[in-house]
């Protein structure tokens, strides 16, 4: 029983440190039409309700690796779900044939570089590590 | 009337669609494969003196609910994908059986036309029944998921569209199944004919509102059912047996090409802290000795951390069918008119169910779950049901 309590301690406290990750930026190809996008349009993007970008443009999401602190912030403030509901979401769609999750592309680095060469992709990525190969459309607060 | 979904038989669809998929797989096609694992079991605190107990539960825990998934999709090209949904259960021995197989033909971004062995959308948990990982439960209020009839082969289109601010779908579809499933104890052949149903959904953010329509010609083969225990009549030698006035009984009785329709709303919200759901069904199989099933739950939940508690309350009011309309009551018949009137009392539930449960996501994709159910029903007595279950998606 100790040990039952002992993890679920460990388990809550694995939720906290999402408030000392730095700002994450959504970012898109540097050409892409748009400035900014909504919230609610990238959360569309994410939980595979919509296939396009506002403007029309196909659009190809790309999550970060499962555990890095990037995704969990994104998730837990853009599709409003931690990671454990997250997967239950897509389990939901994936076993049904009605979709596919965005793939995983790495880490900040490796997600950078996926989004400067290809127009179709929207990613995030830690807000310190963006640079001009990648426009920012939105940060999470 | 004790339905649960029984084993397929053994089919060769399974081995040709893994052959199929296996082929483009040499040449490194884009191939997909996911999988669900759900070990479980439970025990009831009492055995029922009448009847099986709730859910098939012994009064020793038992580990027999386990079942294994895998899912492999095949690009066959940009529009064309194949995918095999295997499944072995603890129950059928672990025969592996392909409970979906099926090409998609993505017509558009919003429309998918699919033909082979599909799940037949019934209920708002019917795409995902096994895959326990996706929903709080162990398994959804059996209450409301008894059907025995999963799958259907056939044709359907899914569509999606964004209607102003709202998220809808459409699925149609049109099919058969021939399956054989667990009749009071007998197993028996059953099948489904010119099968076809409608099922909608309206959404936003965290709401969910469905309502669902089917309808099919029914064929149960009921003349096995055993009506005396201890002498063993069956069904069809009673129904042989009546007097020539009153051979109209018969098919009354029996399940041939019967017009059956199933409908059903619901709803589900998640807002992150709180979760609900409810759902509301009614299968109707006309001029049968089938009860008309009224069955509805409605479950609400609380997440903290990593752990959801949920509370549902499920209910089968069902109403029995009148099979002795035409009979005088006179002394003669009386045997006859309370033989039928037993027949058709035996098919009629009525049952409330109170279910406590918890899932607590141990790590990433591993959910561990608890339930008790407290069972009230008005003819078996009353039982509670305890069950556990790890379930797991990758």
């Amino acid at each position: 029983m100790k040990k039952l309590f002992s993890s679920l301690v460990v388990s809550c406290a694995m939720l906290m440190p999402l408030a000392c990750v730095a700002e994450v930026a959504v970012i898109v190809h540097p050409s892409a039409a748009f400035d900014s996008l909504t919230e609610d349009d990238i959360a569309r993007l994410f939980l595979g309700k919509s296939k396009n970008f506002p403007n029309g443009a196909q659009a190809v999401p790309i999550n970060q690796n499962e555990g890095a602190a990037a995704r969990e912030a994104f998730n837990v403030a853009v599709c409003k779900k931690n990671a454990s509901q997250y997967k239950a979401y897509w389990s939901q769609l994936v076993f049904t044939g009605k979709g596919t999750p965005p793939k995983d592309g790495g880490d900040d680095a490796a997600v950078k570089a996926l989004i400067a060469a290809n127009p179709n992709m929207i990613g995030y990525i830690d807000s310190g590590a963006v640079d001009a190969s990648v426009k920012v459309v939105f940060k999470v607060p | 009337m004790i339905k649960h979904s029984s084993s397929f038989k053994r089919n060769s669809l399974a081995a040709a669609m893994l052959i199929a998929l296996a082929a483009p797989a040499v040449q490194a096609a884009d191939l997909n494969i996911s999988g669900f694992l759900s070990v479980g079991g439970g025990m009831v605190d009492d055995d029922n003196e009448t009847g099986a107990n709730y859910g098939g539960y012994e009064e020793d825990l038992t580990f027999d609910r386990s079942l294994l998934g895998l899912q492999v999709t095949g690009q066959v090209n940009e529009k064309v994908s194949a995918t095999a949904q295997l499944i072995a259960r603890k129950n059928d021995g672990y025969e592996v059986n392909a409970e979906w197989a099926y090409l998609t033909w993505q017509a558009s971004d919003n429309i998918k036309l699919r033909g082979g062995r599909l799940r037949t959308p019934f209920y708002i948990y019917s795409d995902f029944l096994d895959v326990g990982y996706s929903y709080g439960w162990i398994t959804p209020p059996r209450e409301v998921y008894y059907l025995p009839f999963n799958n259907v082969d056939g044709v359907d289109l899914y569509a999606t569209q964004t209607l102003g601010i709202f998220d809808t779908s459409v699925q149609v579809y049109f099919g058969s199944f021939d399956d054989e499933f667990d009749l009071d104890g007998v197993t028996t052949d059953a099948k489904t004919r010119n099968q076809m149903g409608v099922a909608a959904t309206l959404g936003k953010d965290w709401w969910t509102l469905r309502a669902a329509y089917h309808e099919t010609d029914l064929s149960v083969n009921v003349n096995g059912a055993i009506l005396d225990p201890t002498s063993g009549l069956t069904l069809g030698q009673f129904l042989g047996s009546l007097p020539a006035q009153f051979s109209f009984v018969a098919p009354r009785v029996l399940v041939e090409e019967d017009k059956a329709s199933f409908t059903q709303i619901g709803f589900t919200i998640d807002t992150g802290r709180f979760v609900a759901a409810a759902e509301h069904v009614e299968f109707e199989p006309e001029n049968s000795l089938f009860a008309k099933n009224v069955r509805e739950y409605v479950m609400g939940g609380v997440r903290a951390g990593s752990w959801l508690f949920h509370l549902t309350a499920a209910r089968s009011d069902d109403e029995a069918v009148n099979l002795v309309e035409g009979i005088p009551a006179v002394p003669q018949t009386a045997v006859l008119i309370g033989t039928l009137n037993a027949i058709a009392e035996a098919q009629a539930d009525k049952r409330d169910v109170i279910s406590l449960g918890t899932r607590w996501d141990v790590a990433s994709g591993v959910a561990l779950k608890l339930q008790i159910d407290d069972v009230d029903d008005e003819v078996r007595g009353d039982q509670k049901v305890y069950s556990v279950a790890v379930q797991t998606v990758f």
